[in-house]
């Protein structure tokens, strides 16, 4: 039974909206025990799956693999290594608290439940396929779904309502107010995300079909295609076949990191999605593309990675400063939080560049960490907005009054953001920092000064949401008091805190995941664990044991690290 | 030029779903006539028995594999005849179901109506086995003859009349241009059976074929030939518009099939690029202006013209494995165009108005037809985990064999331009609020077509295996046609198509 743990993972969202279907609206409890239930069994199953995890195996376990289509080469191959666990877990967690964050949406209860459902099975999906069509399949299908969730359950942004018309005179429809000011409308954050998500998502999918016909396998398994299909030193355009694939690929995906030029659908997405959409959105979904980078063009296109990541490393330096920038100046409460996100994401982008194995463990930990605290703290400005329906941080202020709990945890998801000792966070920035060091020290510089800007904006975003005079017009204001109110909260800062001061299974996982794959594209083998780097209580101490057999037989791979040891 | 023209009864075998649908019809006008009390809804069950036993007679064939060809192999029954057959016979018996309700509009004829209609689809069935150029054009214009009465049955609405003359003058001149290019190629070539034709590069012959080509683009709508289609789908009476926005389709792809891999088979170096071309013509200028509609059937017109040119690529791949999914690919179409056709219908029915303004806050109305309708434009647009996408991602991977990276291209993007309009649609029906709430009511027949469609795109979409499986074995005939080096992957073309 436990061997398929994966099929339950993601199946039991699925089910849980095929059984809303047939539910009433007039019963708004089922339908919330039913999404209840159904995350449930998936968040103790993803948790399950997390402690079940073998990281001195490593490589993919719990493989299920059924054959799909035999003349297309499809199979719906599900497995999960050190770098799917903890965001199938992350993804877990984000899901089941934000059954909880929405607990209070009355209209269409229902179909906000079918549709958060839907998006969040799909998300697992992508972290678990090992079949690159599955992986897009699951990709576009948790696109789709944002577009009714924002359309449906959003909020326009504060101008948007203000654009009266004395005359009378459509101002919303003329041309000027779709290009100057329909920005601010939920309709087009909505339409703005499914297409331009969908516009790249297509580009991945034409490397993706370049991938099937030149490796000429006749098959989307990612596990045969990493180790069988020769794509390198293909003529083509003037360049490499490979090179062309790897930007298709790289691009494709990183639009929903979001990557710095292609960012702008993120934040206008955020402020208008509601809170447990923001959640998903921002923790897991961005993921997405980070994760489809790493399955797609780490596993299969090692060698062109290894050339052309540097273009990472450049772009992330504009992601976190430019993010960071605007969420300073930003006076809305998810632009400062989405933009937050954005900005973030480019720590990822840098551990990821560097291509090291703790960087890019760093990179992956950070991943999981940022679900956290982002989801945390959408969660909470969800909250205020409910609250005030406002999200213009000026005339917002002393909240504190009103809702004690939800500013000591929004400072808790502040501090978490920050990257606080005592949560993953701080152990997720260090090992990017240290990690890229050697190789881009100046990004590092910046990576670190951006931290600050984290600081500057977040404890900003704080005082003016919080702290200070209070408005009247809030006196009606309430604290979250109800079980279902706090259980998500305490839910995410428990798994933050949790892991930040007991990180060494969620490090093992991980490094078991990054190990063969950094060895596969450096070359470069990791330092032996010894019993006393991981304070040697209880694990196996035989060095190498994790090593994988790739770098005894490769020579340049001994090459490569004996010359290093001479530096 | 000699045929045999001695037939057995055993032969006859052969064309027993026509024979018995012949028959049948004319017990279906017969039953009209010499009962006038009749409700029209007893007539149109009835012909949906008759589909549904030819139906069954089909799939007999199909599971016995019963084959062979007559008449001097002007008609052929092979599986995919026998494919493209169960398409048209089901796609009708769908279409008659859609259009109970409808009828009540008609003043006059209604019997008649269904008697049209199953003779349009005894027409379109002979399409299907048609390979040789005579009954290629006595079963085009059998077929169109029908059509041409059905898009101006509304005898009142001006629309309707502007719809069916503008479908007669063009449909006729295709007839000529028809008849002119098989008299070319037959002065050419000296042969009419597709499979005996050894063409020859002559400036006649090609003239002759593309004179063909243009006839069967005019019936398949396919940009430059689809002047017609916006102002007739929208005149027609709605069930009419399902109906040739489906059934006639899937019959010229029969023919195009036939046409370009049986006879045109050595040309194919030059059909290809005349493919690619009308196939990048047609999608990005369906796709394009139907971003401007704001009628629904039109909309649905020029969706169909872009979702025509997404047809093409697979026959511009020219292999085994386009054909397979060009069957896969309009059987998804069939099950998602007829699904939107029948919600289009239902709420016109309820609302008087075909205008997408009007389907405002759909979700409030009915969250039934809105759930339904969502799904069936999601799938035209080839979204997962609904038929369209397999059908598109089938295509695309038969042309990306080929080499087609220009044609894939366009085709990727226009998946995109598609996703817009077809939101624009969504977003009325789910985020804006209804003027009028009051809920909207949906017949029992129509539901079942509804119900269909959701289960076909659903099914299909999710576990698409069997019916691969199906249309794989349905063209195994080109299993010769140059295939992709599966082993050794050739050097990038440049990007030229």
């Amino acid at each position: 039974m436990v061997e398929y743990i994966l099929l339950y993972i993601l199946f039991a969202p699925f089910a849980g909206a095929l059984a809303l279907i047939f539910v009433s609206n007039r019963q708004p409890m089922l339908v919330r025990g039913i999404a209840v239930a159904s995350t449930f069994v998936c968040l103790v199953a993803a948790m399950y799956l997390f402690y079940a995890y073998d990281p001195v195996k490593g490589g993919f376990q719990f493989v299920q693999k059924f054959q799909w289509s035999k003349e297309l080469g499809i199979a719906l191959h599900l497995g999960v290594d050190g770098i799917g666990t903890p965001l199938v877990l992350a993804s877990a967690v984000l899901l089941f608290t934000g059954v909880f964050v929405s607990w209070h949406i009355t209209d269409r209860t229902k179909e906000f439940y079918i549709w958060l459902l839907i998006l969040a099975a799909a998300t697992i999906g992508v972290f678990m396929s090992l079949d690159l069509f599955f992986l897009y399949f699951f990709y576009e299908m948790s696109v789709i779904p944002m577009y009714l969730l924002l359309g449906m359950w959003g909020s326009h942004t504060k101008k948007y309502l203000e654009m009266t018309d004395p005359e009378g005179v459509k101002l919303r429809d003329s041309v000027g107010f779709i290009f100057n000011f329909g920005a601010n409308s939920k309709e087009y954050a909505a339409m703005k995300l499914v297409l331009f998500l969908s516009a790249f998502a297509v580009m991945a999918l034409m490397g993706i079909l370049l991938i099937y016909k030149y490796s000429g396998l006749n098959t989307f398994d990612i596990l045969v295609l990493r180790e069988q299909a020769n794509l390198m030193n293909i003529p083509a355009l003037g360049t490499t076949l490979d090179k062309i694939i790897w930007i298709l690929v790289f691009f494709g995906f990183a639009s929903i990191a979001p990557i710095w030029p292609l960012h702008s659908w993120s934040p206008v997405g955020h402020a208008a999605a509601p809170a447990a959409t923001s959640m998903l959105h921002a923790g897991v979904l961005m993921k997405l593309g980070h994760f489809s980078i790493i399955r797609v063009a780490f596993e299969i296109l090692p060698d062109t990675t290894r050339e052309l990541m540097p273009i990472a490393a450049v772009l992330c330096v504009f992601s976190i400063v430019y993010g960071g920038l605007v969420a300073f100046y930003a006076k809305d409460t998810k632009y400062v939080i989405g933009y937050s996100s954005s900005s973030h994401m480019g720590y990822v982008f840098l551990g990821m560049a560097a291509l090291n194995y703790i960087s890019l463990s760093g990179a992956v930990i950070y991943m999981f960490a940022h679900a956290m605290a982002t989801g945390m703290l959408f969660a909470m400005a969800g909250w205020v907005y409910d609250q005030t329906h406002t999200r213009d941080l000026p005339s917002l202020g002393g909240l504190s009054n009103k809702m004690p709990f939800i500013a000591g945890c929004f400072v808790v998801g502040c501090m978490a953001s920050i990257g606080m000792p005592g949560t993953v966070n701080f152990i997720a920035e260090v090992m990017i920092i240290v990690g890229s060091w050697n190789k881009y020290p100046l990004q590092v510089i910046v990576a670190v000064l951006g931290i600050v800007l984290t600081m500057a904006y977040l404890f900003n975003m704080m005082r003016a949401v919080f702290y200070g005079p209070m408005s009247q017009k809030y006196s009606h204001t309430r604290d979250a008091v109800a079980t279902v109110d706090r259980l998500p909260l305490l839910v995410m800062i428990a798994v933050s805190v949790g892991f930040g001061i007991f990180p060494m299974q969620l490090y093992d996982v991980v490094r078991s995941g990054v190990d063969p794959l950094v060895a596969k594209i450096t070359y470069v083998a990791p330092v032996a664990r010894t019993g006393d780097e991981t304070g040697g209580i209880g694990r196996d101490p035989a060095p190498g044991a994790d090593r994988p057999p790739l770098l005894a037989t490769h020579p340049r791979a001994l090459t490569s690290y004996a010359s290093r040891g001479h530096e | 030029m000699t045929f045999d023209l001695t037939i057995s009864v055993a032969d006859l075998l052969l064309l027993l779903p026509e024979i018995f649908l012949t028959c049948w019809l004319c017990v279906v006008l017969i039953v009209d006539f010499s009962c006038p009390r009749l409700p029209h809804t007893r007539l149109a069950f009835l012909s949906v028995i008759g589909l549904a036993a030819t139906m069954a007679c089909l799939a007999w064939f199909d599971v016995a594999h019963v084959s062979g060809s007559l008449f001097g192999n002007m008609f052929v029954l092979d599986r995919m005849a026998i494919f493209f057959k169960m398409f048209v016979v089901g796609s009708t018996a769908l279409v008659i179901l859609a259009s109970m309700q409808y009828v009540d509009r008609f003043t006059l004829f209604r019997g008649e109506y269904y008697f049209l209609v199953v003779m349009s689809a005894l027409g379109m069935m002979f399409m299907a086995s048609a390979n040789d150029m005579l009954s290629l054009f006595v079963s085009i214009e059998f077929s169109t003859l029908g059509f041409y009465i059905l898009v101006g049955y509304l005898r009142e609405d001006l629309t309707s009349n502007e719809a069916g003359l503008k479908f007669f003058v063009l449909g006729v001149f295709a007839a000529g241009l028809l008849a002119y290019g098989i008299s070319l190629v037959y002065g050419e070539t000296g042969k009419l059976v597709f499979s005996e034709m050894t063409p020859t590069h002559t400036t006649g012959a090609m003239i002759g074929f593309l004179l063909i080509f243009a006839a069967l683009g005019f019936k398949i709508g396919a940009v430059p030939f689809h002047s017609w289609i916006p102002d007739t789908y929208h005149g027609a009476p709605t069930p009419v518009t399902a109906f040739l926005s489906i059934a006639p389709k899937g019959a010229a792809f029969a023919i195009l099939i036939r046409l370009f891999f049986v006879a045109l088979a050595s040309f194919k170096p030059i059909w290809v690029l005349l493919l690619v071309a009308v196939s990048i013509l047609s999608m990005t200028y369906g796709n394009i202006v139907a971003i401007a509609q704001r009628n629904i059937k039109r909309l649905l017109a020029y969706s169909g013209i872009a979702q025509i040119g997404n047809v093409l690529i697979g026959l511009a791949a020219g292999t085994k494995m386009g054909s397979d999914a060009i069957l896969f690919y309009l059987l998804t179409y069939l099950f998602a165009n007829i699904g939107a056709f029948a919600v289009v219908i239902a709420v016109a029915q309820a609302i008087g108005s075909e205008e997408i303004d009007d389907y405002s806050g759909l979700n409030r109305r009915s969250p039934f037809l809105a759930f339904a309708m969502l799904l069936f434009l999601l799938s035209l647009a080839g979204v997962p985990p609904l038929a369209g996408f397999i059908g598109k991602l089938y295509i695309f991977i038969a042309a990306v064999k080929e080499g087609l990276y220009t044609l894939i291209t366009v085709g990727l993007i226009n998946i995109v331009i598609s996703m817009y309009y077809y939101l624009v649609v969504v977003k009325k029906m789910y985020i804006n609020e209804p003027t009028d709430p009051s809920p909207v009511s949906v017949s029992g027949p129509m539901k079942a077509v509804v119900y269909i469609g959701l289960a076909g795109t659903l099914v299909i979409g999710i576990y698409p295996q069997p019916v691969i499986e199906w249309v794989v074995d349905a063209t195994l005939m080109f299993s010769n046609m140059v295939g992709p080096s599966a082993v050794v992957a050739p050097p990038l073309p440049p990007f030229g198509g």
